[in-house]
């Protein structure tokens, strides 16, 4: 027994040193440092308590950053499930090229991001890019949009998002639904149940729990996604539309050389999301037991 | 079925095909513009289909850039990041299933959260460790990033796997003479192989995608990866697009290819917890 649980322990050490060191140190190290005013690269340090917490409360950089992350994380959950369940509902009836489709649709998930942001960015192009073409062309606009300008640049990067991560809600929704007994939609067509009916009172209430998990790790998720927004518009011009707060806690940190207002962006960040994962939780919660 | 046949079945192929243009039409439009030369490029109307394809666009991409080493770099980071992540995971959740100690399930919830944390929020004191070590700058420093990234994911997938291999298979190997590694080699691994796959899938995908970490971990250009390398196409004067899209071409390959290689095995591992992104 003793000899086993020792065992045990040496099979697991790589992966709790390594998780140790490189994640649950930085995090603890990370709000160690949000009460130092500290350099990205010098070892200067001072020390200045809840000061960078109190500048962020007034700094309108920072609720400018975090307003873009709701529009930019709300935005794109509701259209990713918007597209993303329909499909999945799709891909879940018998048709002829059916499998094929579903390799297909997870294309933009596979990608990297880098890729589907310079693919997007090209489409988009005001002067030669094919969406404008196509909108011209059917006189749905007279003159080319700015997809890329400031008016259209978060239109632009929600697109883009959608399009690179509604596959996540289609694949984990379908893994569901194909679980789901055939018998309960045999006896709610005998009872006269229309296509409606019974993805109202069978589909839903079957898939309420993927749902919810999608709903909580794709907002999350987006609400932390760097690299798509960043790539987007880079650090410069009209990146100040669509800035949300991991790329304004990598502009301080790595731009402007705040390591410390860094630190202090990323625990806010945090606590948001424990906070909203709480309530989250409470909320859902409460609806099960009412229902 | 209250809809007539023929309705059914042409709303489910309207719908795949909407499905198909919005899947596969964009990446399509990236090669077709990768094989155009620059005057159709920028013709309108735009051509569907390359009126006469070139491969002039990818001669550049080779020849004017640094793509080669940036896909070398790419390519020798992620592989060694699914050595790496495997070489940990597998005997961790192996750990998890098979030996009963104190803290077990503890250890694993606890595991399961650092899986929360995105890059993003740690990615300050991440780099002020990396070069406290003095590893800044070195292609290890974004192997260890990108395998305690994937870690926690893969530590669960494997471990879920390992549970359902059952334990008899392994007791009669121990029954039968064999020590516990041969048992383990011998039978364990071969069943839990779709699992491993995933988490190689996993891993890889992560690693070969990873922009934020090589933007803040690598500073010579000799060692950067693809997303940063490529992105710097865009810092050019004039935005060359013909050259942009066939680097988006060479990096989408090898994602693909790996990805249809073992998609059957995926459909298992999706099933079992997601995918990070």
């Amino acid at each position: 027994m003793r000899k086993s649980a020792l065992a045990g322990w040496l099979l697991l050490a790589p992966s709790l040193v390594l998780l140790g060191g490189l994640v649950v140190f930085p995090v603890v190290y990370n709000a160690w440092l949000s009460l130092f005013d500290k350099h990205a690269f010098l070892p200067v340090q001072r020390f200045v308590g809840l000061g960078h917490y109190v500048y962020f409360a007034h700094d309108e950089e920072f609720w400018n950053s975090f307003g873009h992350g709701l529009v930019y994380a709300g935005a794109t959950l509701v259209l990713q499930i918007a597209v993303g369940i329909p499909t999945a509902l799709l891909l879940n009836e018998g048709f002829r090229g059916r499998n094929l489709l579903r390799g297909v649709v997870l294309f933009p998930y596979v990608i990297p991001t880098i890729v589907a942001v310079m693919l997007w960015k090209w489409l988009l192009n005001d002067s030669y890019g094919l969406v404008n073409h196509l909108l011209v062309a059917f006189g749905l606009t007279r003159t080319p949009v700015a997809w890329l300008g400031k008016d259209w640049i978060m239109a632009s990067l929600v697109i883009t998002s959608v399009w690179q991560f509604f596959p996540f809600v289609v694949v984990t929704y379908l893994a569901r639904l194909q679980t789901i007994p055939p018998e309960l939609y045999e006896a709610a067509t005998v009872d006269g149940a229309g296509a409606w009916r019974r993805f109202r009172h069978v589909t839903l209430p079957q898939t309420r729990s993927v749902l919810f998990v999608i709903v909580l790790l794709r907002s999350i998720w987006m609400f932390t996604k760097f690299d798509t927004v960043w790539l987007m518009a880079g650090d410069g011009g009209v990146s100040r539309y669509i800035r949300t707060l991991p790329v304004y806690a990598y502009a301080r940190s790595f731009t402007y050389l705040q390591a410390g207002m860094g630190a202090a962006l990323a625990v806010i960040m945090f606590v948001m999301l424990i906070v909203a994962t709480a309530v989250y939780f409470r909320v859902f919660e409460r609806e099960e037991a009412i229902s | 079925m209250r809809y007539p046949r023929a309705r059914r079945a042409g709303l489910l192929y309207l719908g795949g095909l909407a499905l198909l243009v919005i899947g596969a039409f964009p990446l399509f439009w990236m090669l077709s513009t990768s094989l155009k030369p620059s005057a159709e490029i920028f013709a309108t109307p735009p051509r569907l289909v390359p009126a006469h394809p070139t491969l002039e666009n990818f001669g550049r991409l080779f020849s004017d850039t640094r793509f080669l080493t940036f896909f070398r770099n790419s390519a020798l980071v992620s592989l060694a990041t699914v050595a790496l992540t495997l070489g940990v995971s597998a005997p961790g959740a192996y750990g998890l299933t098979r030996f009963a100690f104190a803290g077990r399930e503890k250890v694993a919830g606890l595991i399961l959260t650092t899986y929360m944390f995105a890059p993003v929020m740690i990615i300050i004191p991440f780099y002020i460790l990396v070069k406290e070590l003095g590893i800044v700058n070195t292609r290890l420093a974004l192997v260890l990033s990108y395998t305690t990234f994937c870690l926690p994911f893969c530590l669960w997938l494997l471990r879920a796997f390992f549970e359902s291999i059952p334990l008899e298979l392994e007791e009669a190997a121990l029954v039968d003479g064999a020590g516990r590694g041969r048992a383990v080699w011998h039978v364990v691994l071969p069943l839990a192989l779709p699992g491993l796959i995933a988490a190689a899938i996993f891993t890889f995908i992560l690693a070969y995608n990873d922009f934020l970490f090589a933007l803040v971990l690598i500073t010579s250009e000799e060692l950067k990866t693809l997303p940063v390398g490529v992105n710097d196409l865009f810092n050019a004067t004039i935005v060359d697009w013909g050259m942009i899209m066939a680097a988006g071409v060479m990096i989408t390959v090898p994602a693909v290819l790996f990805f249809a290689g073992v998609q059957r095995y995926l459909v298992q591992g999706w099933g079992a917890g997601g995918v990070k992104g």
